[in-house]
């Protein structure tokens, strides 16, 4: 994933940025789908979208904040120390 | 005494008259032997001691005054001789001297001359004058008198033996005596006759009592050759006791009535003549003694010749066949007695005038004895004293001259002693003086020593000193030397991290400073060093202020203000890029400015930058947290390995200013 070049860390958001990007991309794949399959039929297009949308979120999501982990929850430090 | 002096001339005279004389002494002896001995002896002796003892004392204390050493011994030794001397020096006998006992005696000498004259003057008699010549004579031969005395005890001692030898011859002469009476009559009175005429002559020299007896004994001589010896005994008895002590002391009694006496002795005869010339006449023979008993009161001897006579007639007449040898006897020595009466009386006339001129021509002549004498012992005096002056003087010349060599022998030894002694004390003082000198010298060697011990002490001390001086001048080179290449060595590794307008590595400067610092033994340096090169900054080398101030202003600064209003927790997708969205319409903020907040921060740590003081912009944005923080992490990086070499190099470059200040 990351290059040979360390990046900066300011550049750091830049980079998740684009791969939320590149992984929502990746994910709406019903446009192809429904031409191939489907013949032409709109309905695969919108529903892979939605799928493929929904499913890079969640990661875009998981990149910028790596405690989201479904079941889990970070407990901070004030509550521990109570 | 005097007496016995004609007698022991006659003993050594003649044969014939000492054969008379033996008969006399015969008749003596044999009258009454052992008491006249004893009593003799007894006198002699007692006299004799008495004379020597007080001879001897009188003599001895004399001596003893004149010599020290006898007056020791006499006093000492000799008993009774300390009460002899006490006595005589109590009556002052110790001052009697010559001069004193010449001029006693020369008073005596004058005042008996004196008297001598007054009474010839005053009775020319001869008696007078033989009376006081006999004094003077007296007075006189008194040695005579002593010398006398001895010859007559020797002459004594001589006739004794000769006495005794009589005794035992006198029973075989006493019958002889009337056979040859006749003879020996007639001897005896020629012998009587010289005897009397020796008498008379010595008369002048002899006292007058002696004189008397000696006129007495021939008198009565006659009659005693015809008598028993008892009578002859007798009259010698008489002789010898009345002399011997009269010696030099005549009885006084017996001198005084000189002038009856002398007158007597005719009477006597007289009487004696009549009486014996009776006896034969009438052969009865009456007593004699009766009739001359008148007389015998002032002449005791004609009254015990008168005794002896009546004796005579009574052995006679008890004795009747020897009365008429007796007679015939008595008859010649009637006659001879009467003729020599005559004779007597003749040659006393004879002896009288004789005696008178003798006496005149020996008072003449003692008179000039005298005189001589007295002159002789002026002149012995004078010359006595003459001699002791001269003796005295000679003695004072030579005991002072003795006593000079006395003193100069003393004075030499004294002057000996005291150059010996000087000498000793010189040499003493020599060595003492030597001691001190060397002791002193030791001293001045010791001072000297020390002292040029102290100059040398001095000189290492001083050169010690300069040494020290030198190692500190060198040191102190060494020091500069060494803090100007610590300071070159700073500068170098500043220009080269700090200073260079590009980031490059520095390790090799950094390595110079630091084995130059390690020099120094500084471990401030030394520790800032060694945190400094175990890390990889020396490697890396660090970002320029420039590059650093433009990479937050262009890169780091916009891209945190887009994340400023995104929670620092639990913070999504959405949250970024809700305050990405919304960083776009927010005012930027500029100066130093108060606020927490994000903006706030950063417009410091960008006018801190501005300011160049990257370690306050450093520290404002080091207080952020969250997803800035994340962001901010390069630069602050970057910023702190500049810091840290900064600081490190300013803590070595403070040590060297430090130690460049320490060093001056």
């Amino acid at each position: 994933m990351s290059s040979t070049k360390p990046t900066s860390s300011e550049d750091i958001l830049g980079q998740k940025y684009d791969r939320c990007l590149a992984d929502l991309l990746v994910k709406s794949v019903g446009v192809v789908a429904s031409v191939i399959f489907f013949r032409r039929r709109t309905w695969p297009i919108a529903l892979s979208t939605g799928f493929g949308a929904g499913a890079a979120y969640a990661d875009c999501d998981r990149s910028f904040n790596p405690a989201r982990i479904p079941g889990t929850r970070i407990i901070p430090q004030s509550e521990v120390k109570q | 005494m005097y007496r016995a002096l004609p007698a022991s001339r006659q003993v050594a005279s003649t044969s014939s008259r000492g054969a008379v004389r033996v008969v006399r002494r015969r008749i003596a002896t044999e009258a009454n032997p052992v008491p006249k001995k004893k009593k003799g002896v007894v006198r002699r002796i007692f006299w004799a001691t008495t004379t020597l003892t007080g001879t001897f004392y009188f003599g001895s204390t004399f001596a003893a005054f004149n010599n020290q050493t006898y007056y020791d011994f006499f006093s000492d030794h000799v008993p009774l001789g300390q009460s002899m001397l006490e006595y005589a020096e109590t009556h002052g006998w110790d001052k009697i001297t010559i001069k004193d006992v010449v001029d006693t005696g020369t008073n005596v000498v004058v005042t008996t001359q004196r008297f001598i004259t007054d009474t010839i003057n005053r009775t020319p008699g001869a008696h007078d004058a033989v009376e006081s010549a006999k004094r003077t004579v007296e007075t006189k031969t008194e040695e005579a008198k002593a010398a006398t005395l001895k010859i007559i005890r020797g002459t004594k001692a001589r006739v004794e033996p000769v006495v005794t030898q009589v005794k035992t011859e006198v029973q075989e002469t006493a019958q002889k005596v009337e056979t040859i009476g006749k003879e020996q009559a007639q001897q005896v009175s020629d012998e009587l006759a010289s005897l009397v005429l020796k008498a008379e002559a010595a008369l002048a020299g002899k006292p007058f009592p002696s004189d008397s007896t000696a006129t007495a004994l021939p008198d009565v001589v006659p009659a005693v050759d015809a008598t028993p010896p008892s009578i002859a005994k007798d009259a010698e008895k008489h002789v010898y006791s009345v002399p011997l002590p009269l010696g030099f002391e005549p009885p006084p009694g017996f001198s005084r009535p000189a002038p009856p006496k002398k007158a007597e002795p005719e009477p006597v005869a007289e009487a004696e003549s009549p009486l014996v010339i009776e006896a034969p006449v009438i052969v009865t023979l009456p007593l004699v003694a009766p009739s001359v008993s008148s007389l015998g009161e002032s002449e005791p001897i004609i009254s015990h010749l008168a005794g002896t006579i009546d004796n005579l007639a009574s052995y006679l007449a008890s004795n009747p066949e020897a009365a008429s040898k007796a007679t015939d006897v008595l008859e010649i020595a009637k006659n001879d007695l009467t003729a020599l009466g005559e004779r007597i009386e003749k040659s006393k006339l004879d002896e009288r005038l004789a005696l008178e001129a003798k006496l005149d021509e020996q008072t003449r002549e003692y008179t000039l004895k005298l005189m001589e004498l007295e002159m002789e012992a002026q002149d012995k005096l004078d010359d006595q004293q003459e001699g002791f002056r001269k003796f005295f003087d000679d003695e004072r010349v030579k005991l002072a001259q003795s006593y000079r060599e006395k003193l100069e022998q003393e004075l030499k030894t004294q002057t000996e002693l005291i150059n010996e002694r000087l000498k000793e004390e010189v040499i003493a003082q020599g060595i003492e003086l030597q001691r001190r000198w060397i002791r002193e010298i030791k001293v001045r060697v010791e001072q000297e020593r020390g002292g040029r011990l102290a100059k040398l002490d001095e000189l290492s001390a001083s050169l010690k000193k300069l040494e020290r001086i030198a190692l500190d001048n060198s040191t102190y080179l060494d020091e500069n030397i060494r803090v100007h290449a610590l300071w070159s060595a700073v500068r170098a590794v500043t220009s080269a991290a700090l200073g260079s307008p590009v980031r490059k590595p520095f390790r090799e400067e950094l390595r110079t400073l630091r084995h130059i610092a390690a020099a120094r033994e500084d471990p401030v340096v030394a520790i800032a060093l060694d945190t400094l090169e175990e890390t990889d900054v020396p490697d890396v080398g660090v970002e320029p202020f420039a590059d650093l101030a433009s990479w937050f202003a262009s890169e780091v600064a916009p891209k945190v203000s887009q994340v400023a209003l995104v929670p620092d927790e639990n913070a999504g997708v959405l949250s970024y890029l809700a305050s990405r969205a919304l960083s776009g319409f927010r005012f930027k903020r500029q100066g130093l400015v108060a606020g927490d907040d994000i903006l706030s921060v950063l417009a410091r740590a960008e006018y801190h930058l501005n300011e160049k003081d990257l370690d306050s912009a450093a520290r404002e944005l080091n207080q952020l947290k969250g997803p800035a923080r994340m962001l901010l992490h390069d630069w602050l990086e970057a910023a702190r390995r500049r810091l840290e070499v900064q600081q490190a190099l300013d803590v070595v470059q403070t040590q060297a200013t430090l130690a460049s200040l320490l060093v001056v």
